[in-house]
């Protein structure tokens, strides 16, 4: 600990500092920190973290809340569900199952005419689906009976093609007559609608979509989209926004640590009811914990519908509690009102159903949350922690309910573990549980080895995780202490940490949008690219989370699409980006290749470009052919836009 | 670090003379049609998440089965029967032929030794092929190709994933590559006007001193030259070989498509997820039997599509353990132990259910609660190694585990 601090202490005076271990020199600290405590430095940054002083920056990133990040919120505003609880998002971008509960007269229809509207469109295409099943099950009768060879079912036939065309041109018809009328007044429009006219005015094309939306209050564009797809407004908005705050906000490490709590935390958006829970635990558990206690945070994920539908501890019942028993409810529960009263399926269908033990998520809190594979905890743990968790439960998780601590599931009797008796006490049990687990010194080095693989190296030198546990210990899991003791250890600025690690995806294209100070207008395109990259946002079905390791994410056919990416953002020719390489050239954009290519270079990656690199580029650009096409403006923007997108598609831009 | 490992080798002056020549293997795709087809090929197929294997292979001779499971059990009057004790879930219909032909074997009770229900450990030690033991760096599969008697080690296309991500399985000195999209695969997808982009990628990286980008950015350029001499946007799969929509039907198309192009494949490797039923696994119908459907038929499309080459492949599949002999109080099941295997190929002795039952009467389970282990997966991995790949040093492929001929079931003869 004390040698710690004295090299510490001897960062600032550099004289002493070249005497001891080799320190990064003084131009690569600050992109060194941008690399490692944001996603990426973006144009202007250098200076002005050089301007502010390296300890003083950090400093106000640790405390994002007194960092102004009005520009991102405005590029937020539009995604209203951002703000919305679980069960407000599920009321108004409504999944099937409450649809069919509209069906069966158990649910109204809102009043409100955004989601009347998009209830209106979910109902009729829950009213076609049945249809459609039926004519399958005609055609196939027919089929079987002339015993004819029979073409798959998913080709479409030329019939089918021709009416969709014409339905979709009808479509339009109608959206550019409804376009017509002042914004206000739209949504009524297509409420009037026929119920087929309305299905013919999904089919239209998304630059028409846009036309009809233009000038729409936002709720009202929000309906128009749901109208196609509810549940897709949810996951776009969220997977939006996460690229909005990766590129712009000024909370940089902020968004890094929700970014790698949640995925230590992590929960699969596509998991059933998660769909609408994982905007809430992002920004109600997640966000507000990313540099407090690491014991709240824990006893946040444990509390959140989201967490207990992902590994099923919802389900989960004692095997001896009352429910298993099947001894009556002593006790109604309370009437619930608004439109979800009388509406829970699972109590009513499931209320006889055998119910038993579910391992999931007490196996996942020791092995993936806190203790760690080799953390010394037995399949006797597991199975004990297990019965304490019975009873953590949800409120109707298919309408977005939240915690409910179901006394009847919870199994009886004291249990025990590692090695400690847990007395019966129903709901506090849990409690208790966390609190030893987040006490634990095996948390201690499994979180800090996973921070220190985040911000330091694939394999973080084992004095640096002892120093953070030594600390963690300390401060009672403090999360910003922690991350302070790294961020003053000699490891970390280190000149093998000097661009050691090998950019994730997500890393990759934020750190791209970001040094080319592009404008993003439409950040669906790129959510799409991170798909095509393997690593889809809250698309991480194992509970293990994404690897942070250069292995996981060097290989050809992830290579090949950093490449594509690259060239094709620097060309400006990536869909709902803007790139203007000028911005970055300056007003007296130099003419010649060479200074170019040094500008751009300089601009994207801090002049850190090898000589095979810059030999490369410039000779593509010196070539006499090549040369004589780019005469005029229009090409030399486009030559130039090249340069940016080899530059960003180069080894030395996949490292930071 | 198995990257640096195999990238410091790739760099080694025996190496290096063999890359600086001409790339001979444009002139062997391109005529490829004229070379022997002798080469021996394995297709490891991962199903992730633990598959449930007993109602998979569902030994519907056994009453305790339907005892333990009375929500979820295939019932017998669905199930294919196979020979009076086991039988195949409906949704695995289209396996039934390829028994029939013999060109099908199960391996049952079968699995990883290590007790571990976690399934991030346990894919990890069948990936890695060594039990118990995490600090091991690379994958079995890539072990397998390690031999030095072999010409053209350095095929771009020896070894080949499916999908973004270069899995465990394959991770290793030997050159090996993912592959998402045949039909994309290149800078500027088939875009010639992306030609002196590309070709500077391919200088950048070729030159680059940065040892883990170095060495694969060679290894996908060279394979983006040779796909390209391959013509993958001409294929057709066979008649009859109708895969099913979605990314597993999608992996084994173009698995076979790249097979059958003649680009040396030697062992491909691809992974179906979807197995982890804790909450209503189904039954005949249900979430179980969509996504064996999936599987049975993207597999047997791949089986007919093969054609000739069927002769000269064998298929295996594994997941990394079995599920609770029990069905829950969720209508679904538990992470569990042993598990089934599926061996089929022109050289598989199939027809025939291999490996010891273990039963699943209370005292006959692993700690009281799934299906005991009788065959570690290991023996049957290392006999397609060595019978069928010729590599016999099965030390290397899979250390401290006694592997030897006398052992093997006989899958393949």
């Amino acid at each position: 600990m004390l040698a710690g601090i004295l090299v510490f202490a001897s960062i600032s005076v550099a004289l002493a500092a070249k005497k001891k271990k080799p320190e990064l020199e003084d131009s690569r600290r600050v992109v060194h920190a941008l690399n490692r405590l944001t996603f990426g430095p973006g144009s202007g940054d250098v200076e002005r973290v050089r301007s502010i002083g390296i300890d003083k920056w950090i400093d106000e990133q640790l405390h994002p809340e007194k960092i102004d990040d009005a520009a991102l919120q405005a590029r937020l505003a539009n995604f209203r569900t951002l703000n919305m609880s679980s069960r407000e998002m599920a009321e108004r971008f409504p999944p099937n199952q409450l649809i069919k509960q509209v069906v069966d007269g158990k649910l109204a229809i809102p009043r409100d005419p955004d989601d009347r509207l998009v209830y209106l469109a979910a109902l009729d295409r829950y009213d076609q689906k049945l249809v459609n099943k039926e004519k399958k099950i005609e055609a196939k009768d027919a089929k079987a009976s002339t015993e004819q060879a029979s073409a798959p079912d998913n080709e479409v036939s030329d019939v089918e093609r021709q009416r969709r065309r014409e339905a979709r041109q009808h479509g339009e018809q109608i959206a550019t007559q409804i376009a017509s009328l002042p914004p206000e007044q739209r949504i009524a429009a297509m409420l009037r609608l026929s119920d087929d006219d309305r299905r013919d005015l999904l089919r239209i094309n998304d630059s028409t979509r846009a036309g009809l939306i233009e000038g729409m209050k936002t709720a009202d564009q929000e309906a128009v989209l749901a109208m196609r797809n509810p549940t897709a407004v949810v996951s776009d908005e969220l997977t939006q926004a996460k690229l909005l705050r990766a590129f712009y906000s000024q909370r940089q490490l902020e968004e890094v640590m929700t970014d790698f709590w949640f995925n230590h935390f992590n929960i699969y958006l596509d998991k059933g009811a998660d769909h609408y829970f994982v905007t809430e635990y992002e920004r109600d558990v997640i966000r507000p914990h990313v540099f407090g206690k690491f014991k709240d945070l824990l006893k946040a994920t444990a509390h959140s519908p989201a967490m207990m539908f992902y590994l099923d501890n919802a389900e989960s019942v004692g095997p001896n509690s009352a429910a298993a028993l099947g001894i009556p409810e002593s006790l109604q529960r309370p009437m619930r009102r608004g439109p979800f009263a009388n509406a829970n399926p699972q109590t009513q269908s499931k209320k006889n159903q055998q119910k038993g033990l579910n391992e999931n998520y007490a196996r996942e809190l020791m092995e993936l949350h806190t203790l760690g594979v080799n953390g010394g905890y037995t399949q006797k743990d597991v199975t004990e922690v297990a019965k304490v968790f019975t009873g953590w439960t949800i409120e109707g998780p298919r309408q977005g309910g939240g915690f409910r601590f179901a006394e009847r599931r919870h199994e009886p009797g004291a249990k025990y573990v590692l090695g400690e008796k847990i007395k019966e006490d129903g709901e506090k049990e849990g409690e208790q549980v966390l609190e030893m687990l987040a006490r634990d010194p095996h948390t201690a080095k499994f979180v800090c080895t996973k921070i220190a693989m985040r911000f330091v190296s694939d394999a973080p030198p084992q004095s640096l995780i002892d120093r953070m546990a030594d600390t963690w210990e300390k401060k009672d899991g403090d999360i910003r202490e922690v991350l302070r003791t790294m961020l003053k250890s000699q490891e970390f600025w280190s000149p093998e940490s000097y661009r050691a690690k090998v950019k994730t995806p997500l890393e990759f294209v934020a750190s791209a949008v970001r040094a080319t100070g592009a404008d993003v207008t439409d950040a669906k395109p790129l959510v799409a690219t991170l798909i095509q990259m393997g690593m889809p946002l809250y698309g991480m079905q194992p509970p293990t989370g994404y690897s942070m390791k250069a292995e996981t994410w060097v290989n050809s056919a992830a290579l090949l699409s950093r490449m594509n990416f690259a060239l094709s953002l620097g060309s400006g020719r990536f869909n709902g980006t803007q790139v203007a390489p000028e911005l970055l050239l300056g007003k007296e954009a130099p003419m010649d290749p060479l200074s170019i290519e040094t500008t751009l270079e300089s601009d994207l990656l801090a002049g850190d470009v090898s000589e095979q690199t810059r030999t490369v580029i410039q000779k593509q650009f010196n070539d006499p052919q090549v040369l004589a096409r780019v005469s005029d403006a229009v090409k030399r923007a486009q030559r130039e836009g090249v340069m940016e997108g080899l530059i960003l598609g180069s080894p030395e831009f996949q490292r930071r | 670090m198995s990257i640096t490992r195999r990238v410091f080798l790739k760099n080694s002056a025996l190496t290096l003379v063999s890359t600086a020549v001409v790339p001979a293997f444009l002139t062997r795709a391109v005529y490829g049609s004229e070379l022997p087809l002798g080469k021996k090929r394995l297709v490891v197929i991962f199903q992730r998440d633990a598959a449930d294997g007993l109602n998979i292979v569902v030994p519907h001779g056994e009453s305790d089965y339907y005892a333990m499971r009375p929500t979820i059990n295939i019932p017998q009057r669905d199930v294919i029967d196979l020979d009076g004790m086991f039988g195949l879930h409906p949704s695995l219909a289209s396996f039934k032929p390829i028994w029939d032909q013999k060109h099908l074997a199960i391996v049952h009770a079968a699995g990883s030794p290590d007790p571990t229900r976690s399934h991030f450990d346990a894919q990890d030690f069948m990936e890695s092929g060594t039990p118990g033991y995490k600090a091991t760096e690379d994958g079995w599969l890539n072990r397998a190709l390690h031999r030095k008697d072999v010409a053209n080690k350095n095929e771009p296309f020896r070894a080949i994933a499916l999908g973004t991500n270069l899995p465990r399985i394959l991770a290793g000195h030997e050159p090996a590559i993912a592959v998402s999209n045949v039909n994309q695969f290149g800078v500027g997808g088939n875009n010639p006007a992306a030609t002196p982009a590309a070709n500077s990628f391919e200088s950048m990286y070729e030159g680059s001193v940065d040892s883990v980008l170095h060495g694969t950015g060679q290894e996908t350029f060279d394979a983006v030259k040779m796909l390209k001499a391959a013509d993958p946007s001409k294929y057709q799969p066979a008649p009859g070989a109708n895969y099913p929509r979605g990314h597993f039907g999608d992996a084994l198309k173009q698995t076979a498509q790249l097979i059958k192009a003649n680009l040396g494949v030697q062992v491909a490797f691809t992974d179906v997820g979807g197995w982890d039923h804790h909450v209503n696994e189904g039954a005949t119908q249900g979430q179980i039997a969509n996504v064996l459907r999936e599987f049975g038929q993207s597999i047997s499309a791949f089986w007919t599509d093969l054609g000739d080459l069927q002769e000269e492949t064998v298929v295996i599949t594994m997941s990394e353990f079995g599920r609770t002999a029990r069905e829950n109080g969720n209508r679904g099941t538990d992470h569990g132990h042993a598990n089934v295997m599926f061996v089929l190929g022109g050289p598989v002795r199939g027809g025939r259910i291999y490996g010891q039952w273990p039963g699943l009467a209370q005292n006959q389970l692993y700690e009281g609660r799934d299906l005991a282990l009788t065959t570690d997966f290991r023996r049957v991995l290392g006999e397609a190694v060595s019978t069928h790949m010729g590599n016999r040093d099965l030390n290397t492929v899979f250390p401290n585990f006694q592997n030897s001929p006398k052992s093997f079931l006989g899958l393949l003869g």
